[in-house]
């Protein structure tokens, strides 16, 4: 019974908090950090995901092929870390930033804060989620470059 | 006089001490063969045509033209910065960065992606032969 009433105390507070796992995978950060931010499983659904992987030579336009070894090994780890929540519901596309609950939540960002060069676009997490790479997402943590704070 | 000489003679030593390690030599050896094989006029790689294939700009796998120095830019030695992403890329430079060009298996990864990227096919024995021996030597 403890134990159900830990579970649920975390639970409620990573959804307030807007938290995700941290990605602690040394290969995943390795093979695929060392090129872009290291996105959480979590943020997205495991279909997404499979997609993502099964297409890594044409990664976003991008050649980011990988050993059969290492793909199989992080194809493993993502799917099996993969979102299952309000932030992942409903994107059946393999870009983190198609999913609803996501393009609700940066509705409101003026074009001019993403397109400048310390941005670039939505797919930056840690250009303004300062704590992004703890898996914190929470509005508090938001710092917008030439904007400052968004709360 | 005698300084001059000696200062030179060590720079010399400096110069000629950038080499493989045991396993890229053997790497080096294979991609020397095969260029070989693909061209009975090969003689040995060259890093003036390597620095012209890292600094040259090709329309890419993306479209746009591009060259490797648009992510690592002309100095080696310091930091770059992925195009796409604004990722820092740490130095490329062997004399910067010791872990460069010392593990076969990221090497062979690296221009295998890389190759396509900016010139949108796989790269020839004799280029990755060429742009090796230009990077080593940075």
């Amino acid at each position: 019974m403890r134990r159900i009433i830990l579970g649920c105390v975390i639970l409620v507070s990573m959804t307030w908090a807007k938290s995700v796992p941290v990605a602690n995978d040394a290969l995943y950060q390795k093979e695929c950090a060392s090129c872009h931010f290291g996105y959480q499983p979590a943020l997205l659904n495991a279909s997404g995901w499979q997609k993502v992987m099964g297409n890594l030579q044409d990664h976003f336009g991008t050649d980011a092929s990988l050993s059969q070894k290492e793909h199989d090994a992080i194809l493993t780890y993502v799917t099996q870390n993969a979102g299952n929540s309000k932030l992942t519901q409903g994107n059946t596309t393999m870009r983190i930033s198609q999913s609803p609950y996501f393009i609700k939540e940066h509705r409101r960002i003026p074009e001019r804060l993403i397109d400048q060069p310390e941005v670039k676009s939505l797919s930056q997490c840690a250009a303004c989620h300062t704590k992004a790479e703890q898996g914190d997402y929470s509005e508090r943590n938001i710092v917008i470059p030439n904007y400052g704070r968004w709360e | 006089m005698k300084k001059i000489f000696l200062t030179l003679s060590c720079s010399a030593v400096v110069l000629l001490a950038q080499e493989f390690n045991a396993p890229m030599q053997a790497y080096m050896n294979e991609l020397a063969k095969e260029a070989k094989t693909q061209n009975a006029s090969f003689e040995r790689f060259d890093a003036k045509r390597g620095e012209r294939i890292f600094t040259s700009k090709h329309v890419g796998k993306k479209g746009q033209e591009m060259a490797c120095t648009s992510c690592h830019t002309v100095n080696l030695k310091q930091s770059g910065s992925n195009l796409n992403t604004n990722k820092t890329i740490a130095p490329l430079a062997p004399s910067a960065n010791k872990a460069r060009l010392t593990d076969v298996a990221e090497v062979q990864k690296w221009l295998r992606r890389n190759f396509n990227d900016v010139y949108h096919r796989e790269g020839s024995a004799l280029e990755k032969g060429d742009v090796l021996t230009y990077l080593i030597n940075q």
